[in-house]
């Protein structure tokens, strides 16, 4: 008992009423649990409207079916999906096809589910060039050199940013809030 | 419509305020104190200062009846204050809570209030006339994290309360001795303490920061941080509601939200200004701002004559002096509460903010 150190028992576990006692997962919306084989045939059905033309019907189909309960490498199939579908619209587009889903019913829930996506892509895009470009100098400071490697993920950022701005014009900034806020990810 | 009342106070934020019934006497939460306001003429005058707290006031509250003022504090404590011919008498009240109260309501019978708290439980508080003083009871389960908005039910029985853990619970908040046995209603019929009637989460489980009652007491509106209002129509105890309404807006988040009718809300956050909601169990809209802003587009740009212009040029290099919103409020609203009521409707609410005004706003 001696060499007991009282400072690192963890008091929390054996405090019944403590926070940490409880399973958290309970107070988080249920989401159903999907396979990554089921979000690729998703994805396969999306590409084929995608294919025949029916751009919207592939963006509003692959935002109904947002893969909450699948894992890591489910959830990035479908965004490397929506991601492929934004860069395929036209800019003129934008505005009209978002409309359109936002006055279809569920309309609201589809572009907070877009823009779970967009912010979703803006980080993936800036991780992968910065892993990419910045080299830790000896002068202790990091350098961005290769620009023209940082062109490739600039131009998908800015698709990113104009569906942006057009998505926050239509929903608002309360779509915002709700990405923030919302507990079931992509 | 009248244009609003707008009472600017001070230049700090206001956690919370409270009229009494004959709208004579404003008590508003600033900092450590609560500052007792008397309306003199069209203004009202600064005339008590109730201090006692050692932390910031987060919630005060006058019984309409009675005008005792309860208010309760992040230093953990609550108390009520009696008005005395000697000024205000402080009753210290006994919340036994380790963490900060949030908020507090006295219910609609007086007898009783309750406080929200970052201690995951409600304390449900009542006086004792044997000793003297002011006792608690607590709500437990099922919380799982701080309240941060309270509500009562017109029967002074059910509790409404809304969690950062994303939970609006209606909870039965009945003490033997204190209250009458309440009418069966949709929510329940056998309510003992702490009786669970009803739990709701919206969809993305953001945390909620109001709950209200409609007027009958038939319906639960709870607004949360993901920009949405939800409104619950319970059926029939231990069953489903009837129906659960959820409106995503495109506007930031409310924090605090009144029934003006059965059909009405008010509801207002962190945009600045009011909005009003129409609907019933077939469905909810926002149905635009409360303010006005037409008009008073006219007018800025009325004042803005070519002496303006150019002093604003020379001053500060801009034509337009873009550091006001043009909003009544100039920072997030708190809290809005009824200010008059004709017949079951609310014909006049006041909301106070984070930019030291109170308004008061006709419908």
């Amino acid at each position: 008992m001696a060499t007991l150190n009282w400072r690192t028992i963890n008091i929390d576990a054996l405090d019944p009423e403590s926070p940490a006692n409880f399973d958290l997962s309970t107070l988080t919306p249920a989401v159903t649990p999907l396979s990554t084989a089921d979000v690729q045939s998703l994805a396969g059905q999306i590409r084929q409207l995608l294919r025949g033309g029916d751009s919207q019907g592939a963006l509003q189909g692959a935002l109904e079916n947002p893969p909450y309960g699948a894992d890591e490498k489910g959830k990035e199939v479908h965004l490397a999906t929506i991601i492929e579908i934004l860069q395929s619209i036209r800019q003129a587009d934008m505005s009209p096809i978002l409309s359109q889903i936002y006055s279809a019913p569920g309309g609201t829930e589809a572009l907070d589910v877009l823009m779970k996506y967009i912010y979703k892509g803006m980080a993936q895009t800036s991780g992968a060039s910065t892993s990419r470009n910045i080299t830790p100098q000896a002068t202790g400071f990091s350098q961005i050199h290769a620009r023209g490697g940082g062109e490739g993920g600039g131009q998908a950022m800015s698709v990113l940013l104009s569906w942006h701005e057009k998505l926050v014009e239509i929903a608002g900034p309360g779509c915002i809030v709700r990405v923030m806020t919302d507990r079931r990810t992509v | 419509m009248a244009p609003p009342e707008v009472h600017h106070l001070f230049h700090h934020p206001i956690a919370d305020h409270s009229f009494s019934a004959d709208r004579q006497t404003l008590a508003v939460a600033r900092e450590n104190v609560v500052d007792v306001f008397r309306r003199a003429g069209a203004k009202y005058t600064l005339q008590d200062e109730l201090t006692g707290h050692d932390k910031t006031v987060t919630g005060v509250d006058i019984a309409p009846n009675s005008g005792k003022i309860v208010t309760c504090s992040q230093d953990r404590n609550a108390y009520v204050w009696e008005p005395t011919p000697e000024g205000w008498k402080p009753t210290l009240v006994l919340l036994r809570i380790n963490r900060a109260a949030t908020c507090v309501r006295w219910a609609p019978s007086e007898t009783k209030f309750a406080v929200g708290s970052g201690a995951r439980l409600i304390p449900v508080c009542y006086f004792e006339e044997e000793d003297n003083w002011w006792v608690s009871k607590h709500i437990k389960k099922p919380i799982r994290s701080t309240i941060t908005a309270v509500a009562w039910h017109p029967n002074s029985v059910l509790l409404a309360a809304g969690s950062t853990d994303g939970h609006a619970r209606v909870l039965s908040a009945f003490i033997k001795g204190v209250d009458a046995r309440p009418e069966p209603s949709a929510w329940g019929e056998r309510l003992p303490f702490n009786t669970v009637c009803g739990e709701f989460l919206n969809n993305t489980a953001g945390w909620i920061h109001s709950v209200a009652f409609s007027p009958s007491g038939n319906a639960l509106a709870f607004a949360a941080h993901d920009s949405t209002l939800t409104v619950v129509y319970p059926s029939a105890p231990e069953e489903p509601p009837r129906a659960v309404l959820s409106i995503s807006t495109q506007v930031l988040p409310f924090m605090s939200l009144v029934w003006s009718t059965e059909s009405e809300i008010i509801a207002a956050g962190y945009n600045c200004e009011a909005y009003r909601l129409q609907g019933d169990e077939n469905g909810w809209q926002l149905a635009g701002s409360l303010e006005s802003k037409g008009p008073k587009g006219v007018q800025d740009s009325r004042e803005e004559s070519a002496l303006n212009m150019f002093r604003q040029m020379d001053l500060k290099g801009n034509t337009k002096d873009d550091t006001k919103l043009n909003t009544v409020h100039q920072n997030t609203i708190n809290t809005i509460r009824s200010f008059e009521e004709e017949g079951g409707h609310v014909t006049k609410i006041s909301s106070s903010g984070v930019d030291g005004r109170v308004v008061v706003w006709t419908l």
